[in-house]
């Protein structure tokens, strides 16, 4: 178990994925040939915009009028006030909580189902990772669109053959967010399972074969060792796809465009919207940044709470 | 009884999701064979009994009715381009940081190697807009070139991640004893390390192309008009024509059909390298 460890969440553990122990004692000249051209270019395409970001979150720059002034807080300040950007935000939250367990809890049934055949485990394999292989773009128009069409989709024609009535799955708000995460579940399950499943190949059998001795029901040895020594996947795998939750915006750009109303809109979206159709770019870098500063304060807390259990996995 | 049966059981939820994923892939296929009349007629499931199966929307394809071969190439060199580039550098630096020690102020390999992936972590939406001013300013807006790099800077973090765990896995002895041959450590990297290491830099660079070719959010706002990539064509089309589903299929058959492939091809690479980064 000492090596399996959550680099995802790399918080300085020492040793994790580096040679630890046979390290090369003094730094070379050529050390920096190998690194410094990658560290250029993500300080020029990805801690450069990201200042500059932060820079236009202080000016009321607009791509409809010409001329940027400096209004120091005033956007963070129309923030505070934003209605839109609350109920983004909650949506946002939302999904990505929802979305996420879903997708885990389902992603290790398939894991470990696939684990105890013999037969067909690479058809299983192959058919799970379609999915993942399509544009969200794609797989908001395949699930959200036309499944879930309304009128013409396969899924309220054989709801109203079981006599269980049709489903406003877009026109209602309340419906609404619930086809998107169906629509991300369909497509990210397959991730959690690639994850998942790998965690579970990886532990160790003695464990399990002494609980076995001792007679302990299968429930017992899942919630007592499967689930505390897959922690670490379960960390990384979790983290991985909230992040990934959080900056939303293909699927329901191509499911609900954000309606009916703002029951769907999302940070990303309104952070296009603003940018695309208002030319707003300082208040839609400001909108971007307090989802950067959200997606932080999340991070941080959660590898804080997870990491006891993370180090009892070792 | 109940013992004789219990092999079956797994294959219940099995069987089940793979339902849940053919199924929608199957409607869209028949449905790309579908007449507008077929549709209006009701819903439908098996082509030649419920409906007969025509070619119109394919043909619409074919004659440029929505234009398929621009995005197509544009969506095909943003990819290749950037994740090129990002398993070149990326592969560099991963290499750099599994068998040197850096010391960057009081930050260490480690620390490094966070630094670079906690920029693929960070919300895209919060640098989306500094490069349209950059972009603007250099004349990069809607052009391949611009797209290219923008995704090799989006890239490069999770290459350097997956292969400074795939060169740290390398036994060392092949390149110490290049090293005390005489040979320089480049040297030593392309000669030894990389032709090691190649099934590690195939594994990132597909996955990257894979990522790279289903981008949405850059593609939609850098890239609107003449290097439109294949998901930005699929979204507008999602508004604009939304009732015209046959069409819509077989566009979206067609982005999905390259990196399908892929996947089912090298599908032990791709698994690799998604669990590279999270599981050793």
């Amino acid at each position: 178990m000492a090596r399996q460890t959550s680099p995802m969440l790399a918080t300085p553990v020492p040793g994790i994925g580096t040679a630890a122990g046979h390290r090369v004692a003094r730094t070379k000249p050529v050390a920096g040939f190998f690194v410094n051209p990658a560290a250029i270019v993500v300080v020029l395409l990805s801690i450069f915009p990201f200042v500059l970001s932060l820079a236009m979150t202080f000016s009321n720059w607009n791509l409809l009028y010409t001329g940027a002034q400096f209004i120091g807080l005033d956007n963070w300040q129309r923030l505070l006030g934003d209605a839109t950007f609350r109920r983004s935000v909650t949506n946002t939250l939302w999904m990505t909580a929802a979305g996420t367990v879903i997708q885990y809890a389902i992603g290790l049934g398939l894991a470990l189902s696939v684990l105890r055949i013999r037969r067909g485990q690479r058809f299983f394999r192959l058919v799970f990772l379609l999915p993942m292989m399509i544009s969200p773009a794609a797989v908001g128009y395949i699930i959200g669109r036309m499944q879930f069409s309304e009128t013409q989709g396969p899924i309220n024609d054989i709801l109203r053959h079981l006599e269980l009535g049709a489903v406003p799955w877009i026109s209602n708000p309340a419906m609404a967010p619930w086809t998107i995460v169906i629509a991300d579940v369909w497509q990210w399950t397959s991730f959690m399972f690639v994850l998942l499943l790998a965690g579970l190949q990886s532990l160790p059998e003695e464990p399990f074969e002494a609980a076995q001795v001792d007679g302990a029901s299968s429930w017992q040895i899942f919630v007592q060792l499967t689930l505390p020594m897959l922690m670490p996947v379960t960390v990384t795998a979790v983290l991985i796809r909230s992040l990934e939750l959080f900056k939303l915006i293909d699927l329901v750009r191509v499911i609900t465009a954000g309606g009916p109303g703002t029951a769907t809109q999302t940070v990303t979206l309104y952070v296009y919207d603003l940018a695309l159709n208002r030319g707003d770019m300082g208040y839609g870098a400001t909108v971007a940044y307090a989802l950067l500063i959200l997606v932080t304060i999340y991070a941080l807390i959660y590898l804080g709470v997870t990491r006891r259990s993370v180090e009892n996995a070792r | 009884m109940v013992k004789r049966l219990r092999p079956i059981v797994p294959y219940i939820p099995l069987t089940i999701w793979s339902v849940v994923i053919l199924f929608p892939l199957y409607w869209m296929v028949i449905t790309s064979f579908k007449q507008p009349i077929d549709i209006n007629r009701g819903i439908s499931y098996v082509p030649w009994v419920d409906f007969s199966p025509s070619l119109h929307a394919w043909q619409d394809l074919a004659v440029g009715t929505v234009p398929v071969v621009g995005p197509l190439r544009n969506s095909l060199l943003a990819a290749a381009i950037s994740s090129l580039a990002a398993v070149v550098l990326g592969g560099m630096a991963g290499y750099g940081l599994a068998r040197f020690s850096y010391k960057w102020g009081p930050w260490r390999n480690q620390e490094i190697a966070f630094w670079f992936i906690s920029q693929r972590m960070l919300p895209p939406a919060a640098a989306i807009l500094a490069f349209m001013v950059m972009f603007r300013y250099l004349h990069l807006l809607d052009s391949v070139a611009g797209l290219a790099i923008a995704y090799t800077g989006f890239n490069l973090p999770f290459a350097i991640w997956i292969m400074r765990d795939f060169f740290a896995a390398l036994p060392r002895e092949l390149e110490e004893a290049s090293l005390v041959e005489g040979a320089t450590w480049w040297t030593t990297f392309i000669r030894i390390a990389v032709p090691l290491a190649m099934p590690g830099l195939a594994a990132t660079g597909i996955l990257l192309f894979i990522f790279s070719w289903n981008e949405y959010l850059f593609a939609s706002l850098l890239a609107f008009e003449s290097a439109k990539t294949m998901p930005v064509t699929i979204a507008g089309m999602a508004t604009a024509i939304g009732t015209k589903w046959w069409l819509m299929s077989a566009l979206a058959i067609v982005s999905m059909t390259p990196t399908v492939l892929l996947g089912l091809l090298l599908e032990r690479y791709i698994v690799r390298g998604l669990t590279a980064g999270a599981i050793k």
